[in-house]
């Protein structure tokens, strides 16, 4: 290619923008927005070989990272792992956006090992936006959003702001704050689901006139402060992992060179200020009716809900290799600009920072998740599935993977294919969706390994094992890629066998030498598979392959013990709930379960028994009721 | 978490209340298996090879003993054998017909559970038959009813034995659990903002405190389901020390008399007695001691069996009811020095891991031969009472070391009874619940992974919900994010 000036550059996207402005016609599936779900429904649907188009309103925008610069976590690291095996996008974009990787809880037990990675945002949706271009069967349209069109009870297309209309024979929304998004600063209010963006005001009303229940939420986003301004000095560095792991199970090796991220933290001046100001805070002054989530609090509730606490951490994150832009992960606020710089100079190495952006909190529209199947797609509206905060979830990799799941269910419904749903004791994904249609919420769902019963099971380093069959099966996963992981199982199966006939020579209790099976001795806490080679076993297996089989030996027991209880949980999730089920007397059923599961109608057995008010003698009723209404059905 | 259809089950299956039988019925592919470890047919003349139900043909009936896993009889029984797919459920059922009065019922459901079953829930029964089609659509609906029924029938009773002050101790006893655990997820889920150890000290000796706790609930129950279910005892000593004396004694004494049981008299005569309320099966034993003295001759069908034979029967049995008693009564001829034989009986009594002693110093009537303390010395944390079985001095007194070794304490201790565990099933889960916690201080102490000490807890909690009937769920990130402050 040849070398373009950015002049250049500048006009092929705004030429690419013009063009996408004028696209109209018709196609399979159109989804509604090109954030983190929005990518992976579109990238699923496109995969599977659906004529898709991804609406949105600036396609540069594309995967903007709104909030942190950060992909993975606790428990998120784990989606993202899992969205890759099943043939997701998140995990290789986050490879080669990556600038500092990080495998937390190293020294801890194996369910929350989790990869995370800093990335560069701007890298990020370059990267997002190329590989979405070289996908066929998929088309950006820049437009907004502002109705849902039906025919017959079903959807068949969208109505754009500016008259043009999109034939589909499904819809994926995913708007995340856009949907009537209102942004506080202080006292100021701001409509617009980002700063300076607009706010899906007509697409909100026309749910609500699909007859959906709506909620509304609050998030908010920290100061955004100019690299040149801050003291580094005075901050202590923190560095990633000396040899990074990639999140992406098809990428062999990272070769980067990772920045630093820096931390330091509040102090008593700090919330001296943030105390001073309570009254101008929209979230204690009642302005803010949205429910924020109590993991990630403002700089406000942690001063107001642990009064005890003389200092909070703060880590100052590069929003990119060479930009200006510096992430304060810790402040999130919604305090009156003036009242942000005057707290934020409070802070060690801060004291003369200026500002790019102030923090602000913005409320939002979603829909009761309650109305949803385990597919995403709305009970009442055939063809018509969501994703991402508007189920009331928050982060980007929880969004992913709802993207990813309404993606793959709407083109399985197009292609008049069975529905995909994964099972809690298959994938974090199956436990993030089965929460979101089963329980009540009352504030942004976000993932943690608390939430899932079969944790040992769920683990970073198996997400292939568990899942990329099943990808591969979507058409998601190709044959090259399936034969590299059936490879690697293999490879530890046969080395598994192979450590139960060897034996090695270990000093026993007294000092003498006993002689073990190499599994049994490798089952030690102590012990590691590396260290077998100082026991005269030569080592087959490759570095990255080695903790599964660690894990698979030391935690054996109760590995089992978890797959036990989980093999007698799908039993009961296996039984299907005709949703003719609902219209019914449903004889002998408490009448608080009764009236729960009229409300949540769930698909499967194992879903009525997990939503609150619903006993185990209920769930036996159940059982009456759904096999007489299978045969007479 | 819904039950599993592929569990053996079984459950009293007649009404509570007093009646001439008690059914119970134990269903699924284990059955035969769990009924044939509670089940001992009876021996007939000439017949020494014992009948196993595993081996029964269907709908037979057979007549023997409901045993324990100590091999101490429980009650007389008839199983009847019904094999799949002729069975209520079409599984494999056994129906065990037993004394009624809902004790040796209880007793006999206890051994299957004991045996590998698991307590059917209400209507379990009737859903498997209706699952694996013995019932046809029409009775669906009613099947539904029935086990709507059910259930609040079984609400109702549960919520009346956890009322007041049980339901508290409980309820007090999981949230500690609860607690515990959302420390410990804390640590696991959020270890950047709650500090990097897997699981804190503090947690540590909570979870000691509440295993101590639970097993303190689980003996406080011991009375109360003595009171329940009546106290297996045996009566012990050397020949001649007097037990038949003191036996009948003890049984003139008494103020209810209970018909005897029948069949238990052919080879110890054992009757049912009212101590401090509750319930003690009292056996008089064949003397233990070595071959070659009869002891106390055994009764009945004794005519078909050759002398030696008998004695050893009789000793068999002996060390049976030994070994299944709740109480051991060892009576000690006070007016001759400790002899061997003495010595051996108390090394045996010493030797029980469950029973608590009594030692009545008999023949009061007479100079004392033998010091208290020399004999607690050979059994000790009995209790020891001078009593004459001829005189009947004493006697009350030995009632009231009796029933204090029962738990009942001095002159009727009513509040322990208020708080305690009394029905087995509770019992079974709290203990499952101690185990868990257990397992839990154990995996902190060899610093495994939080998660696993999690895990353990969980269980725990799983095992005290089937007590309450309530769940662990969002209750969990409430207690963390009201004690730690979590998020960047």
């Amino acid at each position: 290619m040849n070398a373009q000036t950015p002049a250049d550059m500048a006009a092929a996207r705004a030429a690419r923008q013009a063009q996408a402005e004028r696209r109209e016609g018709s196609w399979d599936v159109v989804v509604i927005g090109a954030g983190h779900a929005g990518c992976e429904a579109a990238h699923a649907c496109a995969r599977m070989g659906l004529r898709t188009a991804l609406l949105t309103v600036r396609i540069e925008d594309t995967a903007k990272m709104s909030c942190n610069p950060a992909i993975g976590g606790i428990a998120k690291g784990h989606m993202v792992r899992e969205i890759d095996a099943l043939g997701g996008v998140m995990g290789r974009i986050t490879d080669l956006a990556g600038i500092q990787f990080k495998m937390l809880n190293r020294g801890r037990g194996p369910a929350v090992w989790s990869p995370r990675a800093q990335c560069d945002k701007a890298q990020y949706s370059a990267q997002m936006l190329a590989l979405l271009d070289a996908v066929p069967g998929l088309e950006f349209v820049a437009g907004i959003a502002n109705h849902v069109r039906l025919e017959r009870g079903r959807v068949a297309g969208v109505e754009l702001a500016d008259g043009r209309v999109l034939g589909a024979r499904a819809v994926v929304i995913t708007p995340g704050t856009f949907l009537n998004g209102l942004i506080h600063i202080g006292p100021r209010k701001l409509e617009g689901g980002r700063i300076g963006e607009h706010a899906a005001r007509a697409l909100s009303e026309c749910l609500a006139e699909l007859g959906l229940e709506r909620g509304r939420l609050k998030t908010g986003t920290p100061p955004r402060l100019h690299r040149d301004s801050i003291d580094w000095s005075a901050l202590v560095p923190a560095p990633g992992d000396a040899v990074p792991v990639p999140f992406s199970h098809w990428t062999a090796v990272l070769e980067l060179e990772q920045v630093l991220c820096w931390a330091t933290h509040t102090n008593e001046a700090t919330h001296r200020v943030i105390r001073e100001a309570m009254h101008l805070s929209p979230l204690y002054s009642g302005e803010i009716a949205g429910v924020g989530p109590r993991y990630c609090p403002s700089l406000e509730d942690k001063v107001v809900k642990f009064p005890e606490r003389v200092s909070h951490h703060i880590f100052l994150e590069p929003e990119g290799r060479d930009v200006d832009e510096v992430y304060v992960n810790g402040v999130s606020t919604s305090m009156p600009q003036e009242v942000q710089v005057a707290f934020i100079h409070t802070i060690r190495g801060l004291e003369r920072a200026r500002f790019i952006r102030p923090g602000y909190a913005v409320e939002y529209d979603f829909v009761l998740p309650h109305q949803l199947a385990p597919t995403l797609e709305v009970q009442k509206v055939p063809g018509l599935y969501l994703a991402g905060q508007i189920c009331g979830t928050s982060g980007y990799e929880e969004a992913a993977a709802q993207g990813f799941i309404a993606g793959v269910n709407a083109a399985l419904a197009v292609q008049g294919r069975a529905p995909f749903v994964l099972r809690r004791d298959q994938a974090y994904i199956g436990v993030l969706i089965d929460d979101l249609v089963t329980k009540e919420h009352r504030e942004p769902y976000r993932m943690f390994t608390s939430a899932a019963e079969h944790r040992l099971l769920l683990r970073a380093d198996n997400a292939d094992e568990r899942l990329c069959e099943i990808g591969h099966e979507l058409g998601l996963v190709t044959g090259d890629e399936i034969a590299q992981v059936r490879a690697k199982l293999a490879a530890l199966d046969s080395e598994a066998a192979r450590l139960a006939r060897v034996s090695v020579s270990v000093p026993g209790v007294g000092g003498e030498t006993r002689s073990v099976r190499a599994h049994d001795w490798l089952a030690r806490p102590e012990s590691t598979y590396a260290r077998l080679a100082d026991l005269g076993v030569d080592l087959a297996l490759p570095p990255s392959w080695r903790e599964t089989l660690e894990v698979r030996l030391k935690y054996r027991g109760y590995i089992e013990r978890q797959q036990r209880t989980a093999s007698q949980a799908a039993a009961i999730d296996g039984v299907m709930l005709p949703p003719a089920l609902w219209d019914e007397a449903l004889n002998g059923l408490s009448s608080e379960a009764r009236e729960k599961l009229v409300r949540w109608r769930p698909a499967t057995l194992g879903q009525a028994s997990r939503i609150t008010g619903v006993s185990p003698s209920d769930v036996a009723v159940l059982m009456v009721h759904a096999r007489r209404a299978g045969k007479i059905g | 978490m819904p039950r599993s259809l592929e569990d053996t089950i079984a459950a009293i299956a007649t009404a509570p209340g007093p009646a001439g039988l008690a059914v119970v019925r134990v269903s699924g592919a284990q059955a035969l298996g769990a009924a044939d470890v509670v089940f001992r047919a009876s021996g007939r003349a000439g017949r020494a090879e014992a009948v196993t139900l595993t081996a029964a043909d269907s709908h037979t009936l057979h007549h023997g003993w409901a045993v324990d896993a100590h091999g101490a009889r429980l009650d007389e029984v008839v199983a009847a054998i019904f094999r799949a797919p002729r069975s209520y459920t079409r599984e494999d059922v056994v129906e065990f017909s037993c004394h009624g009065g809902g004790q040796s019922a209880r007793r006999v459901l206890a051994a299957l559970l004991a045996a590998g079953a698991r307590l059917a829930g209400p209507g379990e029964f009737t859903l498997r038959a209706f699952v694996l089609g013995r019932l046809d659509l029409a009775q669906a609906e009613a099947v539904a009813d029935l086990i709507h029924a059910e259930t609040a029938a079984a609400a109702d009773l549960a919520l009346a034995q956890l009322a007041g002050e049980l339901s508290r101790r409980i309820a007090a006893l999981a949230e500690r659990v609860t607690d515990a655990l959302a420390t410990v997820e804390a640590h696991v889920d959020f270890a950047e903002d709650v500090g990097g150890v897997e699981v804190p000290q503090s947690v540590r000796e909570e979870l000691r405190e509440v295993s101590a706790a639970l097993g303190a609930l689980i003996a406080s129950g011991a009375y109360a389901r003595a009171v329940r279910g009546g106290v297996p005892a045996a009566i012990v000593g050397r020949p001649n020390a007097g037990k038949s004396s003191l036996f009948n004694a003890l049984l003139g004494e008494a103020r209810a008399i209970v018909a005897p049981v029948a069949g238990t008299t052919r080879d110890r005569v054992s009757e049912a007695i009212e101590i401090a309320g509750v319930r003690v099966m009292l056996s008089d034993t064949a003397g233990l001691r070595e071959i070659g003295d009869a002891g106390h001759a055994v009764e009945g069908a004794a005519g078909a069996w050759a002398g030696d034979a008998i004695e050893a029967v009789g000793m068999q049995r002996a060390v049976a009811a030994l070994q299944g008693a709740a109480l051991v009564l060892w009576v000690v001829d006070a007016s001759s020095p400790l002899a061997a034989e003495d010595r051996a009986v108390a090394a045996r009594v010493a030797a029980l891991p469950r029973a608590r002693v009594v030692v009545a110093l008999n023949k009061a009537d007479l100079p004392a031969r033998v010091a208290a303390e020399d004999v607690m010395a050979l059994v000790p944390g009995a209790r020891a009472q001078a009593v004459s079985a001829l005189s009947g001095a004493g006697v009350e007194a030995l009632r009231g070391a009796i029933a204090h070794a029962l738990g009942g304490g001095d002159a009727g201790d009513a509040p322990a009874l208020a708080g305690a565990v009394a029905d087995p099933r509770h019992a079974e889960a709290l203990a499952r619940a101690r185990d868990a916690v257990q397992r839990a201080s154990a995996a902190a102490a060899q610093a495994l992974p939080g998660e696993i000490v999690a895990l353990e807890l969980r269980e725990a909690l799983a095992a005290i919900g089937e007590v309450t009937g309530t769940h662990i769920g969002e209750d969990l990130l409430d207690r963390i994010f009201n004690r730690f402050c979590i998020g960047k």
